[in-house]
């Protein structure tokens, strides 16, 4: 794991801002009683009937300032500690290699991030805010990812 | 292999703890009803079908596959005709009827486990085992709860929270039950925990009484007068030894194995790495982190504790078995207890005091010089030590996964009079970084590359006299080797390798003498008994895990993605295994 950068207590201690939904998907939501949630393209769906969509936008859009603000998040929050150091994957599954369990778009991540998944990737939303969430979604983005090698061999 | 001492040592010491055996552990019954066998913790069976003149003719009798990847570690129980087995994560219990054919279920218990504990554990999902006792198959489930359960019909009798999830506490060790109490501690030195041991009623699962290993006496349960450790004098010394409250998350986990003296009525354990890593954000000895507590089952009372590795630097867990033994020691007869430190030194102490009497290295070691007996403390090498302010700090020997793993205990014979000891050959760089606690998320911020010791061979298990400190005989092997040890009154002693052997070894000259490729690495610990049918059965999971499912490479076929490059220590490792857990039985 790499060292983690310190990070200044003010940018820890940002306030959340709730969760990220518009109001016609709050309303879909409301009324099955589902939390918010994303449409992922990638997923099954037995119903026929997506999950309720809302088009989460990541407002830094790979901007370079953003990227290196959440790579100093990704060592300050602890990412690392879990995803080893450049995500490439440790206690908990690589950022980097391409395939995701929850979806690899903006939305999906900031959903991963955010509000947690059942696996034991706990919940930052409340401790971090939209915007800083969405500093990392962009870092994590910005990966660059390796072609997979679908043979190892030995000499 | 190679002989480090001559054998007429060996023989000597051997004349002396014969007659000590036999009273020790008169008739064996056959039977494996403990993680460490006995209260002891020896894993030393009396039976003596199985010898080093006929293990060469060995043959596995029955498998099962668990169905489950993470890392087998631990050990089945036998009790009467009923094979138990606990897997990692998702935790399911078997038993197996080993008085018919085949050896059918009589059950399995399902319990349900919360998944979010598999990504608050440091070290892959793992359990190591169960206890028998009473009539109740007791053992700990991942996301911090104890369960009893019926061993005759499979029904959950108690299931009570001990752990915190949310704190970073997850519970992956053994619990051992003495009188009415059963014994539990949690993992999380890598997660900012307040480390702790509990005391539950063996018959309604409360908890009745709970000590944290850092704090106020009030806390750590230690009462002037009943608690005199034997190179301290003070109160709170577990509270004056931490900058500020460092203390309030600084580790010291429970997830190793317990023993017990009932002559003492003392039960003996270790406690992990102070956290985090960084020792400059925790100055002081941090006790009693990487130590060893002796405490009154009954109530909890601390009655005595001695420090391996003042303010560890290194990640240097004392979590490992503390082997009871009655040893000739300068001319005299000591009821010692006997530790392999992952720090690199064997310690045999008075286990009524905490006295030290012993401690020399069992593997290359050089982060300190020496432990001096007169304070306890070891000599250490300055420039050996980490923090943020050193850097980056090369050859560090051993490394952090110890010169022998906590997750593999040893055995001992009193027969030989000798300890088998699995141990690693491996060495580390250091840089620590600044951790920022963020609760339930690792506390740790370090980067640790490996590098093979030196020789090039990354692991050995050896035979090692408790008396002197001197290894007497060593099989090297490729990888580290990481699994328990088991050691027979046929002069036997079984072990397993990463790259997935079971093997026997003559436990008087370490001869190899037979091995049998299991299919996946070994970080499971052997048993031996009786069968209903009067032979001699020898058991032991395969299922590598444990840190090499983080640090190997890909062992991981259910990850095909997986993007890390090898461990540059051990590049072939997958070579050899990938995961996957299976029971093995064997007989002649």
């Amino acid at each position: 794991m790499k060292p983690k950068p310190v990070l200044a207590a003010a940018l820890l201690a940002l306030a959340s801002c709730g969760g990220p939904g518009p109001a016609d998907s709050e309303t879909v939501t409301a009324a099955r009683n589902l939390p918010a949630a994303v449409r992922y393209d990638q997923y099954g769906s037995a119903g026929n009937l997506a999950p309720p969509a809302e088009d989460l936008v990541n407002p830094f859009n790979g901007e370079p300032s953003a990227t290196q603000q959440g790579e100093v998040l990704f060592g300050a929050m602890n990412c690392d500690g879990c995803h080893g150091g450049g995500g490439l994957g440790f206690v908990g599954p690589s950022l980097v290699d391409g395939r995701w369990r929850y979806g690899g778009e903006d939305g999906a991540l900031f959903h991963s991030i955010f509000y947690g998944r059942s696996h034991g990737m706990p919940a930052y939303g409340g401790l971090l805010s939209d915007a800083t969430v969405w500093q990392l979604v962009t870092y994590i983005r910005s990966q660059p990812v390796p072609g997979v090698v679908p043979t190892v061999a030995w000499p | 292999m190679t002989t480090t001492i001559g054998l007429r040592a060996v023989i000597g010491t051997l004349m002396l703890t014969t007659a000590l055996a036999s009273a020790v552990h008169a008739q064996d019954d056959g039977q494996w009803t403990r993680p460490g066998k006995d209260l002891g913790a020896t894993r030393y069976s009396g039976l003596d079908e199985i010898t080093a003149a006929n293990v060469g003719r060995l043959r596995p009798t029955w498998t099962f596959s668990t169905g489950v990847l993470g890392g087998h570690e631990g050990q089945p129980l036998v009790v009467d005709d009923t094979l138990y087995a606990v897997t990692p994560y998702p935790n399911v219990l078997y038993a197996f009827d080993l008085s018919k054919e085949d050896y059918p279920l009589r059950y399995k218990y399902r319990p349900d486990v919360n998944p979010a504990s598999v990504g608050v554990a440091c070290c892959d999902a793992v359990n190591r085992g169960a206890v028998y006792a009473e009539g109740k198959i007791v053992y700990n489930l991942l996301d911090g709860r104890t369960v009893a359960v019926d061993a005759e019909s499979g029904r959950e009798l108690w299931k009570t929270k001990v752990a915190d999830l949310t704190k970073g506490e997850t519970i992956t060790m053994a619990p051992l039950v003495v009188g009415d109490r059963v014994l539990v501690g949690a993992s999380g030195g890598e997660y900012g925990i307040h480390g702790w041991i509990k005391g539950l009623d063996l018959v309604t699962g409360e908890v009745v009484w709970t000590a944290r290993n850092m704090g106020p006496d009030s806390v750590v349960l230690a009462t002037p007068g009943t608690f005199k450790p034997y190179y301290d004098t003070g109160t709170d010394l577990a509270l004056n030894s931490w900058s500020g409250d460092s203390w309030q998350r600084g580790g010291a986990p429970v997830w190793g194995w317990l023993s017990y003296d009932p002559e003492l009525d003392l039960v003996y354990y270790g406690t992990g790495n102070p956290g985090p890593y960084n020792a400059e954000q925790r100055s002081g000895d941090n006790k009693w982190s990487s130590s060893l507590l002796a405490r009154r089952p009954s109530d909890g009372e601390l009655v005595w504790a001695y420090q391996f590795t003042p303010n560890d630097n290194w990640d240097y867990d004392s979590n490992a078995e503390n082997i009871l033994a009655e040893l000739t020691i300068d001319g005299r007869s000591r009821s010692v207890l006997v530790h392999f430190d992952k720090n690199g030194f064997a310690y045999t102490l008075d286990r009524a005091t905490g006295e030290l009497l012993v401690a020399e290295p069992f593997v290359h070691v050089n982060w300190a010089e020496r432990v001096d007996l007169a304070t306890g403390r070891p000599v250490v090498d300055p420039t050996k030590l980490t923090g943020k302010s050193r850097g980056m700090v090369r050859n560090i020997c051993p490394n952090l996964e110890g010169g022998k793993s906590p997750a593999s205990p040893a055995s001992y014979s009193p027969k030989t009079g000798l300890f088998y000891v699995p141990t690693n050959n491996l060495c580390m760089d250091w840089q620590s970084g600044d951790a920022a606690y963020i609760q339930g998320t690792p506390y740790v911020s370090a980067n640790i590359p490996y590098t093979a010791g030196p020789g090039g061979h990354l692991g050995a298990f050896i035979a090692w006299d408790a008396t002197t400190g001197q290894r007497v005989w060593e099989i090297k092997e490729k990888f580290p080797v990481w699994s328990g040890s088991v050691v027979t009154a046929g002069d036997v002693t079984f072990y397993g390798t990463l790259d997935g052997w079971f093997k026997a070894a003559d436990a008087r000259t370490g001869e190899s003498l037979w091995k049998f490729k299991v299919g996946s690495g070994v970080v499971g610990a052997p048993i031996t008994y009786r069968g209903p049918d009067g032979k001699q059965y020898v058991a032991v999971y395969a299922g590598i895990g444990g840190d090499w499912f983080l640090i190997a490479g890909d062992v991981r076929s259910d990850d095909p993605a997986d993007v890390r490059p090898p461990a540059d220590f051990a590049p072939d490792l997958a070579r050899y295994t990938s995961r996957g857990g299976m029971l093995w039985i064997f007989a002649l």
